[in-house]
């Protein structure tokens, strides 16, 4: 019974984790129904910021700010600069682009995404960057139940996650921003002439969605300690399978396909081996899809003529 | 617009010519050289080929490799008097492409032999290119004991291979640590399964229940599989590549309170790295800074390269071979050529090496009386030499 | 409250047709004689120009040198065939498919697995003319099978299903069966082609083998644009809604694509692993798939001649970058100058910036060697009268990491700012963009020819769709929107 919590325990935390960046990758699916490949090479380059934040205060054994301030210094600049990025990609790659044939975005994305990869490989070298959380939040500060452990990073990792999915959730139902972002989102051209300003919100959103990433990047960095230029293909990959299993466009929606694909993972390891995790889980992708395109919580798309 | 499409594929297809006219004329000039830039005079100047993983996922392992092969150039060259340079070939631990390096070097006359490929799937690849060729190359880590059953003529290794690391290892654990159950995950690479086959049978012939996992390189999320340790399982075999997913995984084990203890292999040997306590790990290349005759190799390598594991030594070891292959062609009033050089380094028979044994090679490329090292991480992360003499 | 101007006049327009675009095209000929030679080239019909392009090819290995060479040929001959396969795909069919190296694979190990000692006590050892059907066939069905989903989906989902049919292939034939499939230890020992009792033995044989099949291919792609099925593949990508309704089975039109395609790329996998004689999983992984794109996407998604073009400058760049020597010096401050050239007009303005550019450098390094030793003490990556040329021009400090990571930082940035400036700030800021490429690849990207490789594959697919999305030699294409 306690491997059963165990492995729930740990489900709930990579599902928490994937589900922030399914977040962000489901809201700029949203806005501007481009699907953004791009996106996990994002969360690589937060996890790479908070690695070098905290070189940059004394390294993992010999701080010189206390943990908590390392620790919020480091979410806010990978939210930060990830988001800046973000913007910057929308701007100079993904705006001229809005009227051309829709592959063109898509390309234009997978090429980013490439570039970003091997751009990091290029600039911060091949070696694994190890954050060695163990060294300033020891194990011995989590919570043991029976003999089920959970450490301070998973706790803390589930509550942030939380937080920000309730944060977003309000901002996109109770804020005039989000008002503006569901609008865009249903009919950009009608929300154009009734005078949102598109531009902006797109920009916005793209902002969110990037940060979102990014403090999903060096949670990722706190939990697993490693850090290198392809952890972003294979977040990438977990963001649209949860994304597309909760419904594209769907903020719940990525939430629960992120939950779910972490739970998933994790019992499938547990009970039948880890060889065949990735397979399955694509099978169940791939189930999903036929059985129910929209997704677990998506809207069936009408197609205008 | 038009203009510029013209004038691109004109420009494009003048630069195939030229460079295809530069080629057959003479063959690319080596871009690390440990010369000097005077030109050649009557010593020994020859060519050698090195091909390892410089970029992707293993790259860190392909650039010590490197570094040491250069090393070594650097030592032989002031030693003998020679003018040798390397010729640096790109695999990234692919087959496919180890081909066109291989093509590269190949068709590279200046070439006499070649260190690497790393992988035993490039040597499998590359082969049969290289035979063709006649051309000599001694790789300093593909374990695979397929890799010597005559299949390649002109290959060699200064390592041991698996079907003797694994069942030295498994007899290891089987008989001192003495597990009831046992973990061994494969990181689904070819060095890790290979191993995984060679050890498994003797741990079930042992009566230890063993759970077979496998993980992808890429994962850097063990938790999952951590919490599937049960008490029983005392041991968790790692023979994978990447020491800092070991260090992850051996975190994971002590954050949820299990006493496992890990056995790893040759990638997982990096002080900096992997440094879990009470573990150990099995290499097929010693740990050069034990070893008093390696002091000064050792001191340079950290100065000029910063830290480094197991699989630098080896391929120092291999061209340095090449290097007293080379040099003895040209002290017999030689000029090296692919074939002698060939003939001189099965005939290659130094009594003491880098490695710490000596080096000959049998008649299929291994080394005679290869040896393994056993390392036992203490409490505080220093490597210890265990036991030296697993394997003979 | 503000609306913004619309975007200037830069690719696709909305509202904008196919007349206007031939009209555009028309105004971009050159003067005089020259244009009247383009004029006539473009008249020639296609047979014409592919028999001169297949003699072309043929007689490479007579002209030159050296197995390197030729595998590179085989190389780009194998991208070429892939990518006339994936544009029956995207490019005709409008489908994005990102999995298509799956079939790449599925085409390769079909063949390993038929043509070699993998199964059963001696294996199975089908001549060519046997097992490359077979596997040609059973790829097309399996893509029909992929395809079948996608009745339901839109494009976009269909892009992701596609990416993970894509990985779960590479998964597969990893970890499943590994007594049958080899497992990451892959395929050996694969049987070279041998059909109706002859069979091919060298590279060279294999050179020709290639050149012909690209070339039957070609044919029958041009038989197919040209027929029922290419117009209504081009019915179907434009418009999917008024294809059905001019009672053009859509459905049926997208999976014959793919079938077609599969196969294709099924027929270059076989060659491949008989090249190769072996296969391995991660031969088919992600980076072919992005080289494929690139490959199309430069030469022109949709036109045939545009797919074999684009992998044919694509892989000579690409191979180019990874030759040793200064091959890949030349390459790289030749396509430099090689766009300013082209992008940079009148000439005044030209000769400004080239000669801004290299008084930049000179004074830089002067104030660099000025302000400290150290800063200039390195030596750049290039040798020969090229390292001599530029050692005194760019700075390279003792320890280059340092200014060349910060310094690709900043040229990206210049680069998007280039990109977005308005005229006598594009000029401007051309000539410290120059330098700072110059410093940035003697500095570090020489020395990493293999990333810088892959960094300018992605490029080229970032600048292509933004600048020029028809690529090379595609045509240009109006987007109504949905």
């Amino acid at each position: 019974m306690t491997f059963f919590f165990q492995e729930l325990v740990n489900g709930i935390t990579t599902g928490a984790l994937y589900a922030l960046v399914a977040l962000g990758f489901s809201m700029v699916y949203g806005v501007l129904k481009l699907l953004n490949f791009a996106h996990g090479d994002l969360y690589m380059v937060g996890a790479y910021i908070g690695f070098f934040v905290i070189r940059w205060f004394g390294g993992p054994t010999a701080l010189t700010i206390p943990v908590w301030l390392l620790l919020v210094i480091m979410f806010v600049l990978a939210g930060g600069l990830v988001g800046g990025m973000g913007v910057a990609i929308e701007r100079f790659a993904y705006r001229p682009l809005r009227n051309a044939p829709r592959i063109a975005p898509l390309i234009t994305a997978i090429g980013i995404s490439f570039f970003l990869e091997n751009s990091a490989l290029l600039l911060f070298g091949a070696q694994y960057r190890i954050y060695n959380t163990p060294d300033f939040i020891s194990f011995s500060s989590g919570i043991r139940i029976g003999s089920v452990t959970i450490d301070a990073v998973q706790i803390m990792v589930l509550l942030l996650g939380l937080a920000l999915m309730v944060g977003l959730r309000l901002l996109v139902s109770r804020t005039r921003l989000g008002k503006q972002m569901r609008a865009v989102a249903v009919d950009r051209e009608a929300a154009e002439m009734l005078g949102i300003n598109v531009n902006f919100t797109i920009a916005a959103t793209f902002f969110i969605g990037s940060a979102l990433a990014g403090v999903a990047g060096v949670m990722a960095g706190l939990l697993f300690n490693q850090v290198y230029s392809l952890i972003g293909f294979t977040a990438g990959l977990k963001a649209f399978t949860a994304s597309v299993i909760g419904g594209i466009g769907s903020i719940p929606g990525a939430m629960l396909g992120g939950l779910l694909i972490g739970i998933a993972e994790s019992f499938i390891t547990g009970y039948i081996s880890s060889t065949y995790t990735n397979l399955i889980v694509f099978g169940l992708l791939i189930v999903v899809m036929l059985l129910r395109p929209s997704g677990l919580l998506g809207q069936a798309q009408l197609q205008k003529v | 617009m038009r203009r510029s499409v013209i004038i691109a594929v004109a420009a494009v297809g003048t630069l195939v010519a030229a460079g295809c006219a530069s080629s057959s004329s003479s063959s690319s000039s080596s871009s690390t050289s440990s010369s000097s830039s005077g030109a050649a005079t009557a010593a020994c100047v020859a060519s050698t080929g090195m091909e390892g993983p410089l970029t992707g996922p293993v790259a860190v392992l392909g650039q010590e490799q490197l570094h040491f092969a250069e090393l070594a150039v650097a030592m032989d060259n002031t030693a003998n008097g020679t003018q040798i340079s390397i010729v640096q070939g790109d695999t990234q631990l692919n087959p496919a492409l180890a081909t066109t390096v291989t093509q590269q070097l190949t068709s590279n006359a200046k070439i006499v032999a070649v260190a690497g490929p790393a992988g035993s799937q490039e040597v499998e690849a590359v082969g049969p290119l290289m035979a063709r060729a006649g051309l000599a190359f001694i790789s300093g880590s593909a374990t695979n004991a397929t890799l010597t059953t005559g299949k390649y003529p002109t290959f060699f290794r200064v390592v041991s291979k698996d079907s003797v690391q694994g069942p030295e290892d498994a007899n290891f654990i089987v008989a001192n640590l003495k597990p009831k159950a046992l973990m061994i995950v494969d990181d689904q690479e070819a060095y890790s399964t290979g191993l995984v086959t060679a050890m498994t049978p003797i741990f079930t012939a042992a009566g230890i229940k063993v759970d077979h996992e496998s993980v992808s390189q890429k994962v850097t999320d063990f938790s999952s599989l951590v919490a599937k340790v049960t008490a029983n399982t005392s041991v968790v075999v790692l023979p994978w590549q990447v020491a800092a997913n070991a260090q992850q995984f051996g975190r994971d084990l002590a954050q949820q309170h299990k006493n496992a203890v890990i056995f790893g292999t040759d990638g997982l040997f990096s002080p900096g790295t992997f440094s879990i306590g009470g573990s150990y790990v099995s290499s097929f290349g010693p740990d050069i800074t034990g070893i008093a005759a390696d002091a000064a190799i050792a001191a340079a390598a950290q100065s000029k390269y910063g830290t480094f594991g197991t699989f630098g030594p080896p391929v120092f070891a291999a061209q340095h071979v090449i290097d007293e292959a080379i040099s003895s062609v040209c002290k017999a009033g030689q000029t090296p050529s692919r074939a002698n050089v060939l003939a001189a380094i099965k005939q290659t028979n130094e009594p003491t090496s880098i490695l710490g044994q000596p080096i000959q090679f049998d008649s299929n490329g291994d080394l005679v009386n290869g040896k393994f090292f056993l390392f036992k991480i203490s409490s505080a992360g220093k490597y210890q030499l265990n036991a030296t003499q697993l394997a003979g | 409250m503000s609306l913004d101007a619309p975007p200037p006049a830069a690719g696709p327009q909305v509202g904008a047709d196919e007349w206007v675009a031939r009209q555009a095209h028309r105004r971009e000929y050159l003067p005089s004689f020259l244009g009247q030679a383009q004029r006539r080239f473009e008249r020639i019909g296609f047979w014409p120009k592919l028999a001169v392009a297949g003699l072309a090819g043929a007689a490479l290995p007579a002209v030159q040198l050296g197995g390197f060479q030729l595998q590179v040929g085989i190389d780009t001959l194998d991208i070429m065939l892939l990518a006339l396969g994936l544009n029956i795909v995207v490019g005709w069919a409008g489908v994005l498919d990102l999995g298509y190296v799956a079939f790449y694979g599925i085409g390769a190990y079909g063949f390993a697995l038929l043509s070699s000692g993998q199964i059963g006590s001696h294996g199975i050892h089908l001549p060519a003319e046997l097992s490359v059907p077979i596997v040609m066939i059973g790829t097309a069905i399996l893509g029909l099978m992929v395809g079948w989903p996608s009745r339901r989906l839109i494009g976009d989902y269909l892009a992701i299903v596609t990416l993970f049919f894509g990985e779960a292939f590479v998964e597969f034939t990893n970890n499943v069966a590994p007594s049958v499939f080899g497992g990451p230890n892959g395929i050996v020992g694969i049987d070279t082609i041998r059909a109706f009792g002859l069979s091919v033995t060298s590279n060279t044989g294999y050179y020709y083998l290639l050149v012909i099949l690209v070339v039957v291919v070609m044919a029958v792609l041009r038989l197919l644009d040209t027929s029922r099925t290419g117009r209504a593949w081009r019915a179907v990508r434009e418009d999917p809604l008024a294809a059905a309704s001019m009672t053009i089975p859509v459905n049926r039109v997208k999976l014959m694509a793919f079938a077609f395609g599969a196969a294709v790329a099924a027929l270059a996998g076989t060659i491949f692993a008989a090249q190769q004689i072996s296969v391995f999983p991660t031969d088919f992984d992600t980076p072919i798939l992005i080289l494929v794109y690139a490959a199309l996407v430069l030469g022109g998604v949709g036109s045939i001649a545009g797919a074999a073009t684009g992998a044919l400058v694509l892989m000579v760049i690409y191979d180019g970058l990874l030759r040793n020597g200064n091959y890949a010096g030349y390459l790289f401050y030749g396509l430099i100058l090689l766009t300013v050239l082209v992008k940079v007009r009148p000439w005044r303005r030209l000769a400004t910036v080239l000669a801004g550019t290299v008084a930049l450098g000179f004074a830089a390094h002067a104030i660099a060697r000025a302000i400290s030793a150290r800063a200039v003490a390195g030596s750049p990556q290039s040798t020969g009268w090229l390292g001599a040329t530029v050692r005194h021009w760019v700075i390279i400090p003792a320890n280059p990491q340092g200014l060349g990571d910060w310094g690709y930082v900043v040229l990206v940035c210049l680069l998007i700012a280039l990109v977005q400036a308005k005229q006598p700030w594009r000029t401007i800021l051309l000539v410290p963009a120059l330098y700072l490429a110059a410093v940035v690849w003697e500095t570090i990207l020489a020395a990493q020819p293999a990333i810088a490789r892959q960094i300018m594959l992605g490029a080229i697919l970032i600048v292509t769709m933004n600048a020029r999305p028809q690529g090379l030699l595609g045509t240009r294409r109006v987007e109504v929107p949905q």
